[in-house]
């Protein structure tokens, strides 16, 4: 009996009838998924998880000297993770399909509702409803007969009184015996509406646009020196997908001085008050050459690219020469702050002393002091009594293969070391203007002097303004979609047979709406006020 | 005419605010410290690519004005009728040195044949550059450019890209090839070649 039934249900279930969708379905049915706010969602997700291997591995566009090592240093996993983007996470392939699937599923759910705002901005005022009691708010009211009140003028009274409230009302006076009269309010509503989801649109196609064809770049600057807005100019460059090197405006900048000062008072001793870099600038090859005072948070503009101060330190000026007695170094080395003290980090290499290359790594110290154990410190960060404490190396740097290598650190695979803190002789120690002579002749390092750099964040995002604008306006909207009321009053007027004229409101918001009460006794009493007075007068006028 | 409800409109800005905030995220970077942590080869290396232009699409000429670090003044209007190669360094640059001992070799081949050699050092001190020129033998000057003017008035013909970067002008004072990265030899030579001949790729 079992197997029966079996059998009359299988060819049962094959009878199922599916809609069929077709191709052009099949399409609707796709873009109706992706434009739904639950896709949206899942999609923004998705593109959370994406972004995490960028900040796993290397990545190319920050820096491809790093990934290159990477990859040499991993031979079975690096060409695999080459293969499947993961230096180029942003730039790859599934993260682009996420962001622009993103993309269309924001467009795809926004411009339709914008488009039913604006049909809702247009709308008249609908049909008054057969029975105006069942309204949440419904109210009536008779007027005497001997106002000699029509109809149809109470019926006009009552549209002039709603739009004087701020109605948009539609009358349906017609041959019918109750005439009534429509009215909507809150049209701005949508109007924000409107606004919020345009905007939306604008700030996606503004950020779009600055990720495409913006830039940032990094570059430190050391007193007297300047750079020039072309990629070669900075030490760091980091372009849009779609940036055109035509699009860096020709401007150059020079630093010619850098002041820090920093609080003397005993409660915040030492901690920085403020930062000046003056600049000169220059906005082309061929304008005049003009001054700007650089501080933090306070950026110099050119055209839409800003240049903000987001570091600075101490390059000490030293000379370094080899064991052939020729200088092989000369110049100000940037050194990298540790602390607030601007005790700092620094690494001196010398490629072209003979007949070894040298190297030197320490510290540099502004204000330098010795604690009880004969180790120096650093007290202060202004410059008192400057001192470099530095070990040497000789041998090969690693810079002649052409490889790319940080200029902040000393690769001791191929050095020996000369001295040393951690050596018997101890390591170098040097005062402003003193000179050491490395050990077996190797040659010297003088501290010359001292200069300031500064650190700039170059910025050019063509979609900033874009983006400032539209989420302004989205905000404004969405402002006044979220606190305008949309309210709707429906007045209907009949004669009684002892001439007394009948009028009965009611009152309908949309969504929530806490003040509708409180606007039907407005409307209500101000139907009351206009009729008992054009009675009133009407009876002055009888008597 | 129905309208959104209000929570989904709600989820609907933070969606949006939230895309933003990623999407900007994708191409907003690290502070330089970051950067520096990162091991950054603190210069913009060029990726070795060669940018010939044919004699009709070439530019104006190159206008630029220099001091060697010897201090004599370099003019672009000294250099007519010659063919020049202008090549952007400083000592610290790893493709700088790998790409040098070619670099002064030409300059020995090509020296007598009218063709000038200059170096723009972007980053060095006179003693610096003197001790690069001795360690690889480069007998051709260098610019000293620390405050990147001459770069600047580059710009206006070929935006350079990287460090090293070499353009090579013909005998019109045009830039007839540019060479973001290291300069291969026989590369650098085929274009100088062409340059002197007055040929370029296209009737070549």
């Amino acid at each position: 009996m079992t197997d029966t039934e079996a059998k009359t249900q299988m060819p049962a279930r094959d009878k199922v009838v599916l809609p069929k969708l077709g191709p052009l379905g099949m399409l609707r049915w796709a873009w109706r998924q992706l434009t739904s706010m639950k896709t949206a969602l899942q999609l923004l997700l998705m593109l959370a998880v994406a972004s995490v291997p960028g900040s796993l591995f290397p990545q190319r566009p920050a820096n491809p000297a790093v990934v290159t090592q990477y990859i040499l240093d991993n031979p079975a996993t690096g060409p695999w993770l080459d293969r499947l983007q993961l230096f180029d996470v942003y730039s790859s392939v599934w993260f682009s399909a996420i962001y622009l699937l993103l993309f269309i599923s924001l467009v795809g759910c926004v411009i339709p509702r914008a488009r039913l705002h604006w049909k809702a901005l247009r709308s008249a005022p609908p049909r008054t409803p057969r029975s105006l009691s069942r309204l949440p708010e419904y109210g009536t009211m008779t007027v005497a007969a001997e106002s000699s009140l029509t109809v149809e003028q109470a019926v006009d009274d009552a549209a002039q009184i709603l739009r004087r409230h701020g109605y948009r009302t539609r009358l349906h006076a017609g041959d019918t015996d109750h005439p009534s009269v429509a009215a909507e309010r809150g049209y701005l509503k949508e109007a924000g509406n409107l606004v919020f989801h345009t905007a939306l649109i604008g700030v996606l196609i503004a950020v779009a646009i600055g990720g495409m064809f913006g830039y940032r770049a990094q570059k430190l600057v050391i007193e007297e020196e300047g750079f020039t807005n072309a990629e070669l100019g900075y030490d760091a460059f980091f372009p849009g997908t779609n940036f055109n090197p035509d699009s860096l405006s020709p401007f150059s900048i020079t630093l010619d001085n850098f002041e820090v000062r920093f609080d003397r008072s005993l409660t915040n001793y030492g901690s920085p008050i403020d930062f000046r870099a003056d600049m000169t600038v220059q906005n082309t090859p061929t304008d005049e050459p003009r001054q700007e005072v650089l501080r933090v948070n306070e950026p110099i503009s050119f055209g839409g690219t800003n240049v903000y101060l987001i570091g600075n330190g101490y390059a000490p000026v030293v000379t370094v020469r080899d064991g052939d007695g020729n200088i092989a170094l000369q110049g100000p080395v940037a050194s990298l702050p540790t602390d607030a003290t601007y005790n700092s980090t620094i690494v001196i290499k010398a490629p072209d002393a003979r007949p070894f290359q040298l190297g030197f790594v320490g510290f540099f110290l502004p204000t330098a002091m010795v604690d009880e154990d004969g180790v120096a410190f650093g007290s202060d960060p202004d410059p008192m009594n400057p001192q470099l404490n530095l070990n040497s190396y000789y041998g090969d740097l690693g810079l002649d293969d052409g490889n790319p290598v940080s200029v902040y650190q000393l690769d001791t695979s191929g050095l020996t070391q000369l001295n040393g803190r951690d050596m018997p002789d101890g390591g170098i120690v040097l005062g402003a203007y003193q000179t050491y002579d490395l050990p077996e002749g190797k040659g010297s390092i003088t501290f010359d002097g001292l200069k300031r750099y500064v650190a700039l964040d170059v910025v050019f995002d063509p979609g900033k303004i874009g983006a400032l604008v539209f989420t302004t306006l989205a905000l404004l909207g969405l402002i006044f979609t979220l606190i305008i009321p949309r309210r709707r009053v429906w007045i209907r007027v009949g004669k009684h047979d002892d001439g007394r004229t009948m009028v009965e409101y009611g009152l309908l918001a949309r969504g929530e709406d806490h003040g509708l009460s409180k606007e039907a006794v407005r409307i209500g009493s101000a139907l009351t006020k206009h009729w008992k007075r054009t009675t009133t007068e009407s009876r002055q006028e009888k008597s | 005419m129905k309208l959104l409800p209000f929570r989904r409109r709600r989820a609907a800005a933070a969606v949006v605010v939230l895309a933003s905030l990623l999407l900007y995220g994708c191409t907003g970077t690290d502070p330089l410290a970051e950067a520096v942590n990162a091991g950054t080869s603190n210069y913009v290396a060029g990726d070795g690519s060669v940018t010939e232009y044919a004699s009709a699409a070439r530019g104006g000429t190159v206008k630029l004005t220099g001091k060697l670090f010897d201090g004599t003044t370099v003019t672009d209007t000294d250099w007519a009728g010659k063919v020049t190669v202008l090549n952007v360094w400083y000592a610290a640059c790893a493709p700088c040195r790998a790409e040098a001992p070619d670099l002064a070799a030409l300059h020995a081949d090509f020296g007598p044949q009218d063709v000038q050699f200059y170096g723009i050092n972007t980053r060095d001190e006179a003693p610096t550059s003197d001790a690069f020129g001795r360690t690889f033998g480069i007998k051709y000057p260098s610019i000293q450019d620390r405050d990147g003017k001459v770069l600047l008035s580059l710009t206006e013909y070929v935006p350079p890209q990287a460090v090293p970067t070499t353009l090579v002008l013909d005998k019109q004072g045009r830039v007839a090839a540019r060479i973001l990265g290291i300069a291969e030899k026989s590369t650098l030579k085929a274009i100088i070649t062409d340059a002197l001949d007055g040929q370029t790729p296209d009737n070549s």
